[in-house]
């Protein structure tokens, strides 16, 4: 094995590459991004108030403990310094107040109509949507206006701890400094009305929010505009008795605003006809502004944050748009998938369908070997009971188990040995095929066993003169555990729907390793086998497409091959099929300009398998994340609606696969875990391909450790023709 | 996988009555219901109810329970059933004994109590001898200022509903597993169907006879997948089927329990057909990867003798936890007398701390418990009574030996 890793090869390898770096880089590459992108989301939920809202209204308490003066007083309650003073707005001032906002809508209406009337107002703005909108805080306050924190995500104050109190003053504070580089010392709390309706619970947390240094507004008339009762009733509503001031409670956000806007376009003007002035709060009181410059680190952190919020919604927007492209290509994939795979199947199960004159000659099987001991007695012995006529080759690439030995002790007839120091699979295939009598060559792995009539089923496509190659059916043999289960669909439903479609494409992009066919002109074409990727498979079906030779899917030419069994195999086989895939891709990345049918793979071929099975699944993570955000955050409901329904398109497309394969459904009732286990693996292991190709990184390839199962049930040849004995599984 | 024998790790049942120490005890089964007894106690001590989700302890201990009588049931069935009755009534007498003491010592006269007067209430009685039934206890005994919470009695006599299951499971056994050999996937899933009728509200059984049967059907599931599991039943279902499909009715469990949430939540003692759904799932899962060890494996071998001790004294620990979590407050509320503990401060930090001491100081309580009142399950047992039985060997001349190497 360590020879095998270590075979010469094109020097890739990054000089400061030792694997005990490497390895960790590549895990915390894709942990980075899943991190980044999860913290995005979750601020993005965050201050779309989908995450840590509280909407518990609190119902009123006693007022004994609220001072007197408190409740017969002015809206304006001033508690710092241990002060317990309010104001009323003086006659003949009126200070409307805004509430909840900005609205990305209703906002900059209420800003124009004050404009137009020339007009200053309060806005209390939450936290959540300063920081969603900096650019309407910034033109409240560049327009005279003054701004208060109405809160981060409007809670219940009373319910909060003294932290949590905090926190949400500090956090607003931060969001309005980062929008408009001001501090601002107004304050309103969520769910308050006016001064008289202080309570025992409401009024600790107004004397607290005092000693941080805020002045609390209330109001002394509710326009109740939020209830939308018509534009003369928010009119009267608004209206003070006689000629007095008043702070008016108003909101620019939380719905349909349009009553609030006509109604403040006809107020405004009929007041100030009675000679009202419409002021900023500081202004209706003659005091100082009640906002500060804020300048240095405080005001770049608060950029900082806004920023974020920022960036979290446009990445997020981004990421729905990569949603819908993925959503999109998959299902164009299903649905490509199933129309031409009924096509394909019109066309071969047609009666008296033909490749050509049937073939009946002879055929030379390569079995490359390389510590193969448990298994390979097995593969040659299902060999054996072919139907058709064959020599079989076994070249044992340098094994230490003896596995050379074993079938030379079989002593079966028309079975010969090779065997050669360690060079890897392409140098063994390439030795087998100078050693083939034959013209026909098939293929197979030392791990995989044949039906009797596989050999016949793989060769008669070469009746067609044009057919440089057929791909068999590769089937997993080892189907009982959850692996083998998910591993087993894979193999029905992407593999084969997959070769039939790319059959009628003309572009199979691999030939299983485990079940493949050649003729002897086409490899020595194209050079024969080639160690320049780690998936020689698809080196040489795309090096023969290019050559001009049509590659066929032969359905019924059934091989079972022992599927890994623990996780850890799994993702070093899948990591050496994607990147030995990209590689491949990247080798013949020139066919894109030929002419002829290389030009036509170039152009067809390339950018399929391109799509379909390097950038797609680079997508795919992103139906999860979205999904745990959906569950977490979003609607609930939808969400599972949405992952069931993909869970549908997919489980028809695998139950037609399973039909056409004429395969029992059952292991179809492990489709659904598949989707939340199985998949995440395959795109994890697809990233880290990435990440090895980008990063010029070099594979170890690490040999499956076998079990011999495929084997056990069947033992000996011959009784693997009764397939249908009660006691074993249709497997050889 | 042409090996998951199991059951190889059993000694065939003439085995055992030959051997009192069973040498061939499954690890992962006795690893198992440590965990649900732990998780029960620190559950009893917290009340978080997704403890409930985490891992569904009564499950699990039903299941463990099944399989074990499973394979005693090879011998004669009376035999098997009133040696399970012996083995489990004296610890409980013992408990009942040391409850019903103090409930008369505080002043509970249950002919006079209103809730249980007359023939019948004195006949409930009788479940503090045999738990065919839930035993009575005065909801408030005592008063406020008492060393224990008023409703210390419902707390402390609340787990006897375990048993109460227990024995009715361990007397439909030999029915259960005739029916499992008959019929086994409708005797798996009859209990689910019956959790659908009795737990949902569809059919309500009045009182306390609704109690035992929503009990029943809730837990029968996990009890035969013990019988199934221990007649090989298992084992002959693909492992991707029975995961696949118990994850589907785990999924369904949880769904139920999200639109019929309890007074506290997601815990799923409130919710029957959830419990029974998530409990028989879990179950099954943790059967199908049942790997039979011999002995603890790795760094979970750490724990070997807490392991052993725990399923020694399981009944014990679990007649006994939530007395003695009741029985923390008065020790912990000793200390805010102590004159060094008087500052607010130290208050404060008393306040905040008295869970993690009651949690801290339970260990040590049922320690003693387990000294005290333990070695009556040796007795029921038909063993010599050990005082602390945590498979530790006896001192051999190899210890001073270890000692010195690895502690020098």
């Amino acid at each position: 094995m360590a020879s095998r890793a270590r075979r010469p090869r094109a020097a890739t390898r990054a000089p400061e590459g030792s694997p005990r770096r490497r390895l960790p880089m590549r895990l915390l590459l894709p942990l980075l991004l899943l991190v980044a992108m999860t913290a995005m989301l979750m601020l993005r939920g965050y201050v779309h108030s989908e995450i840590l809202a509280d909407h518990r209204v609190r119902s009123e308490a006693g007022s004994d403990k609220v001072p007197e003066k408190i409740l017969r007083g002015g809206p304006v309650i001033d508690t710092r310094n241990g002060r317990v003073t309010s104001l009323k707005v003086p006659d003949h001032r009126l200070v409307l107040t805004f509430d909840d906002g900005p609205d990305p809508t209703w906002t900059p209406k209420v800003l124009d109509t004050l404009k137009k009337h020339h007009a200053h107002a309060v806005f209390f703005v939450t936290g959540t949507m300063a920081s969603r909108y900096p650019d309407l805080v910034r033109r409240m306050v560049d327009e005279g206006h003054e701004v208060g924190l109405h809160t981060f995500n409007h809670p219940d104050l009373s319910y909060q701890s003294d932290k949590r109190i905090d926190w949400e003053l500090s956090q607003t504070q931060l969001a309005i400094t980062g929008a408009a580089g001001i501090r601002t010392s107004l304050f309103r709390p969520p769910y308050s009305s006016s001064a008289d309706a202080m309570d025992d619970r409401s009024w600790p947390v107004t004397e607290r929010i005092g000693t941080r240094g805020y002045i609390t507004v209330v109001n002394d008339t509710d326009s109740e505009d939020w209830r939308r009762p018509g534009v003369a009733r928010i009119i009267r509503n608004a209206t003070p008795k006689a000629g007095k001031g008043a702070v008016v409670l108003m909101h620019d956000s939380g719905g349909d605003r349009h009553q609030t806007v006509r109604a403040l376009d006809r107020f405004l003007p009929a007041m100030q006809a009675k000679g009202y002035t419409f002021d900023n709060l500081t202004e209706a009181l003659d005091a100082p502004s009640a906002h500060t410059r804020v300048t240095g680190a405080d005001l770049w952190k608060a950029r900082a944050w806004t920023f974020l919020v920022q960036a979290s919604d446009n990445i997020t927007a981004v990421l729905v748009v990569g949603l819908a492209v993925i959503g999109s290509l998959v299902l164009a994939r299903f649905g490509l998938m199933l129309l031409l795979s009924a096509v394909h199947v019109r066309r071969v199960r047609r009666r008296r369908f033909r490749w050509g004159e049937p073939v009946t000659e002879p055929v030379s099987v390569l079995v490359p070997a390389y510590n193969e001991a448990k298994c390979i007695e097995s593969t040659v012995r299902s060999l054996m009971a072919s139907d058709h006529p064959i020599e079989v080759i076994v070249i044992d690439d340098g094994s230490s188990d003896g596995t050379a030995r074993i079938v030379e002790d079989l002593a079966l007839p028309g079975v010969r040995v090779v065997r050669q120091l360690n060079a890897g699979k392409p140098a063994a295939l390439n030795r087998g095929v100078a050693n083939a009598r034959h013209d026909l060559v098939v293929m197979m792995d030392g791990d995989t066993v044949f039906e009797p009539s596989t050999v016949r089923e793989l060769v008669q496509p070469f009746g067609d003169p044009r057919v440089g190659a057929v791909a068999g059916n590769a089937k997993v043999g080892n189907k009982d555990t959850l692996i083998g289960a998910w591993q087993h669909i894979e193999y029905v439903m992407g593999f084969n729907l997959d070769r039939r479609m790319y059959d009628v494409l003309r572009c199979m992009p691999t030939i299983p390793g485990a079940v493949g066919a050649f003729r002897r002109r086409a490899l020595e074409r194209v050079g024969g086998m080639s160690d320049d990727t780690l998936a020689e498979d698809t080196d040489i079906t795309m090096a023969i497409h290019r050559d001009g030779w049509r590659v066929v899917y032969a359905e019924k030419a059934r091989a079972w091959t022992e599927a890994p069994e623990s996780v850890q195999q799994l993702w070093s086989q899948r990591y050496r099929w994607s990147y030995g895939t990209m590689q491949a891709i990247w080798k013949h990345r020139r066919a894109l300009f030929d002419r002829g049918p290389s030009g036509r793979f170039g152009r067809v071929g390339l950018p399929l398998v391109s799509l379909f099975m390097v950038l797609a699944p680079l997508l795919a993570p992103l139906i999860d994340v979205f999904l745990v955000y959906g569950l977490v955050f979003g609607p609930t409901e939808k969400t599972i609606a949405a992952w069931f329904g993909v869970l549908a398109v997919q489980a028809t497309c695998a139950t037609y696969a399973f039909i056409l394969d004429r395969e029992p459904l059952t292991p179809l009732v492990s489709l659904p875990l598949q989707q939340i286990l199985y998949r995440q693996l395959m795109y994890v292991v697809l990233l880290q391909s990435w990440i090895t190709a980008l990063t010029g990184g070099r594979l170890r390839w690490q040999k499956l450790r076998r079990t011999g199962v495929v084997e056990a049930p069947g033992g000996p040849v011959p009784r693997q023709r009764d397939r249908g004995g009660a006691d074993r599984r249709p497997v050889g | 996988m042409t090996t998951r024998g199991h059951t190889q790790s059993y000694g065939a049942p003439g085995q055992e009555a030959a051997a009192p120490k069973r040498p061939g005890r499954d690890r992962y089964l006795d690893l198992l219901r440590s965990i649900a007894l732990v998780r029960v106690v620190v559950y009893h001590l917290f009340g978080w109810a997704w403890l409930t989700v985490l891992f569904p302890s009564m499950g699990v201990m039903f299941a463990l329970a099944g399989s074990l009588m499973a394979r005693s049931l090879n011998r004669p069935a009376r035999g098997v059933i009133k040696g399970r009755l012996r083995r489990l009534l004296p610890p409980l007498w013992a408990f009942s004994a040391v409850v019903l003491t103090l409930l008369f010592a505080g002043g509970w006269n249950p002919s006079k109590d209103p809730d249980h007067s007359g023939f019948w209430g004195l006949a409930e009685m009788v479940n503090y001898v045999i738990p065919i039934g839930a035993p009575p206890f005065p909801w408030d005994i005592g008063s406020e200022s008492g060393l224990l919470e008023a409703t210390w009695a419902e707390q402390a006599v609340g787990p006897l509903w375990y048993l109460r299951a227990y024995l009715w499971f361990v007397v439909a056994s030999p029915l259960l597993l005739w029916a499992v050999r008959r019929a086994p996937w409708a005797t798996l899933l009859a209990p689910l169907g019956l959790t659908a009728v009795v737990g949902t509200g569809l059919v309500s059984i009045p009182g306390e006879t609704g109690n035992a049967v929503t009990d029943f059907a809730v837990y029968g599931g996990c009890w035969v997948l013990g019988i199934a599991h221990q007649e090989g039943l298992l084992r002959k279902v693909p492992r991707y089927l029975a995961v696949s499909c118990s994850t589907a009715l785990m999924a369904f469990g949880l769904w139920w329990a999200s639109g019929h949430l309890g007074p506290e939540g997601w815990n799923l003692n409130d919710i029957p057909p959830a419990q029974a759904a998530w409990s028989f799932g879990f179950v099954v899962i943790l059967l199908q990867y049942s790997p039979s060890w011999q002995e603890l494996p790795g760094r979970l071998a750490r724990w070997d003798k807490l392991v052993t001790l725990s399923n020694n004294r399981a009944v014990t620990i679990y007649l006994w936890h939530n007395m003695l979590i009741m029985a923390t407050v008065p020790i912990l509320d000793s200390l805010y007398e102590l004159s060094f503990l008087q500052s607010d401060t130290a208050v404060a930090a008393l306040d905040s701390a008295y869970t993690i001491l009651t949690f801290v100081l339970v260990w040590p309580l049922i320690a003693a418990a387990i000294l005290a009142v333990g070695w009556i399950e040796d007795l029921a047992a038909g063993r010599a009574p050990r005082l602390w039985p945590d498979g530790a060997r006896k001192r051999t001349r190899k210890r001073p030996v270890r000692r010195g190497s690895s502690r020098p």
